[in-house]
């Protein structure tokens, strides 16, 4: 296993363990750049529009634009700093490991040789295992928009294997990433930090 | 290239109305777009197909022929709606530059020939639509918006992910990789790999969570509730048949390989869609959310129906043209509904006959239409449906469908029918309904009784054609 996945499970797995946004922002910040160096190394040479618009993708909109403009929101709202990104019991956090390694099982099957591919696929899958689980297991806007974002950053790293990559299809798609970045930006000042909103059968939501 | 219209006159509307002050003149400029728009698709979808243009990105097939008509044609109804309610519920100017924006990317999606753009096609409809969604006054809405876009993101990103998971799979069996809708089925030849059908079940889930299909459900009945009367249309009747065409392409590209993987997995969420909605609409006395779990229930349907090949593509193509009617005259006479009664309680609202003699009628004959009676299309295309179910041997999934189907019609018709034809609760004094108010909901069901009744034979050629790209060689 080589360090850079090493070091990409880890930003996966170490902010699930400590309830804290700042250090779930970080996480998401290192994924991006992790993404971004695991790139470099795959192809090394940025000579193409392509290439450039990845490292944009990757290290401007994922490593420091998005989680910045989270930061942003929660620190004017003096967000305390304790925030439960998964449910912080022993459940959980087992869960969130036994994910991790069938990722890495479900890598071997489909790619039994080690190497880039297997990289790809074992840190894709396990990214996007973990970004379902906090997903299904949190309804705050916060935690939902980290799992989001956890998935997205899976889609570019297993994206990484791909060749015949058209640019303007990848300009398209960070433009829209920036867009959903700005809207999640939105969500955060303008929603209930936890959710308020209760569910009647009769007339739908009520706050 | 004339296709073309069909995006850059949204996009030119929409840049128009950011900078033109009223919110009037901004209803007028979408009404008038969204008619040129539908003039335009009706023109081109009469014309015989033509190539790909701008370097093979887009074209215009039996299947843009087919639907870009019906999703301008119902946008151009909504607009008629929001002109109306420009009068007592102003819509902002934001509004109409976000409708405009939705609606050129829902062209875009259409006419794409690449499945990426389509992707981003239905991305930009999703961002634009979730915006729409939340209302000033309604707290609530600002939930089911964000709800809606989380499900959205994550489907989205699902189909994203199935489809490089598809692009490997080719690759992988030694061809060139391709999401260029003509030229798939040649990259595609070959037996299927892991791969393969992972793409499959990723992007089949992913769409079916924009379709609002089990087990990805759970944001439909909240945003349909939730939202403007007008962008629940949008969403069940315009953007709804976007998704479904990018279903249809893939599932048309990858039938010959993997027709069982397909049948399978449509079948089951198929399936358990129409379980899960049937159950919601005995549960609910909410009006506009047993509306949403019809729509559930419809794309149960349509899933199933997607999943048989045979005789079922006709019948499919009849059941979702239909559908898209039936949604559009329900959600708009919903709106009207609520904003009259100020409230989605059923066991407050009754003698809309003699209340809101127009409304009234057109939740009649819509709930006739939703539940499959004659002489609607719908009605024709869901014995379609069963009877192919029949002919391919799914006899356990008909019999739980012919069940499921019973009980929601029972629920539907003991929930609508009481609003309809029940004594008043209260006396009100409404000003009196004018027919010009619901013109569109109008031609909506004449449209809809022409399915059900004659379809022309241009129209009928065009759902030929479809129905055996869905069909498979």
């Amino acid at each position: 296993m080589s360090p850079l996945l090493i070091a990409f499970v880890g930003a996966l797995l170490l902010p699930l363990f400590a309830a804290s946004w700042r250090l779930s922002l970080f996480g998401l910040a290192a994924q991006g750049f992790l993404i971004a160096w695991i790139s470099h190394q795959v192809d090394p040479a940025v000579d193409t529009v392509g290439a450039w618009v990845a490292m944009v993708d990757l290290i401007g909109v994922r490593g420091v634009g998005a989680p910045l403009v989270l930061y942003a929101v929660l620190r004017a709202q003096r967000a305390t700093a304790r925030h439960d990104v998964l449910s912080p019991n022993l459940m959980s956090w087992t869960l969130a490991i036994a994910l991790v390694l069938v990722a890495f099982r479900f890598a071997d099957m489909v790619v039994p040789v080690e190497g880039n591919e297997h990289v790809f696929v074992a840190g894709a899958t396990a990214g996007l295992l973990l970004g379902l689980l906090v997903l299904a297991t949190q309804t705050g806007p916060f935690s939902q928009m980290v799992g989001v974002l956890r998935i997205e950053n899976a889609i570019a790293l297993f994206e990484l294997g791909g060749r015949h990559r058209d640019p303007w299809m990848q300009v398209a798609q960070t433009v829209l990433l920036v867009a959903t970045v700005l809207l999640f930006r939105w969500y955060l000042r303008t929603l209930p930090v936890s959710s308020t909103v209760k569910v009647s059968a009769v007339e739908g939501m009520t706050q | 290239m004339t296709w073309l219209l069909l995006v850059a006159l949204p996009i030119a509307s929409a840049l128009l109305v950011s900078t033109t002050r009223g919110t009037r003149r901004a209803s007028t400029v979408l009404l008038v777009t969204a008619a040129l728009t539908s003039i335009v698709a009706t023109v081109h979808a009469a014309l015989p197909t033509r190539p790909a243009v701008l370097d093979g990105y887009l074209r215009g097939d039996a299947t843009v022929q087919l639907f870009a008509p019906v999703i301008n044609f119902i946008f151009a109804g909504i607009a008629v709606y929001v002109r109306a309610r420009v009068a007592t519920e102003p819509a902002s100017r934001r509004f109409v530059f976000l409708a405009l924006v939705f609606l050129a990317a829902s062209n875009l999606a259409l006419l794409s020939n690449h499945l990426l753009l389509m992707w981003i096609g239905i991305e930009c409809t999703t961002l634009a639509a979730a915006l729409m969604i939340v209302r000033p006054d309604a707290p609530a809405s600002r939930l089911a918006s964000w709800r809606y876009l989380v499900f959205s993101s994550v489907g989205l990103g699902l189909v994203l992910l199935g489809l490089s998971c598809l692009l490997r799979s080719m690759e992988l069996a030694g061809h060139a990789p391709t999401l260029f809708l003509d030229a798939m089925p040649a990259a595609v030849a070959g037996p299927t790999n892991p791969w393969r059908e992972l793409g499959i079940g990723l992007v089949v889930l992913g769409i079916g969570t924009k379709l609002g299909l089990a087990p990805m459900y759970s944001w439909l009945p909240e945003a349909y509730d939730e939202a403007p009367a007008s962008v629940t249309a949008m969403l069940g009747a315009v953007q709804f048949n976007c998704a479904l065409v990018l279903l249809f392409r893939v599932v048309h590209i990858y039938r010959p390989g993997s027709g069982g993987f397909i049948t399978g997995e449509l079948l089951t969420i198929g399936l358990a869609s129409v379980a899960v909605s049937t159950a919601s609409i005995v549960a609910t006395r909410n009006f506009k959310r047993l509306l949403a779990y019809a729509s559930i229930n419809h794309a149960g349907v349509i899933a199933i129906g997607l999943g048989l090949r045979s005789s079922a593509s006709y019948g499919l193509l009849l059941y979702v043209l239909s559908n898209a009617f039936i949604k559009a005259i329900l959600f708009l006479t919903a709106g009207k509904i609520e904003a009259h009664y100020g409230t989605k309680d059923r066991k407050l609202i009754a003698g809309l006959i003699k209340d809101l003699p127009y409304s009234g009628l057109f939740l009649m004959v819509g709930t006739f239409a939703l539940l499959g009676f004659p002489p609607f299309g719908s009605f024709l295309g869901e014995l379609l449906i069963l009877s192919a179910l029949v002919t391919s041997g799914q006899m356990f999934v008909f019999a739980t469908f012919c069940v499921l189907i019973t009980v929601s019609f029972v629920a539907t018709g003991r929930t609508i029918f009481p609003m309809i034809w029940g004594e008043p609760k209260q006396i009100r004094t409404w000003p009196q309904q004018r027919i010009t108010d619901g013109l569109h909901k109008l031609v909506f069901f004449v449209l809809l009784l022409v399915l059900g009744i004659y379809i022309p034979p241009q129209l009928n050629s065009l759902m030929t054609q479809v129905a055996r790209s869905l069909e498979g060689p």
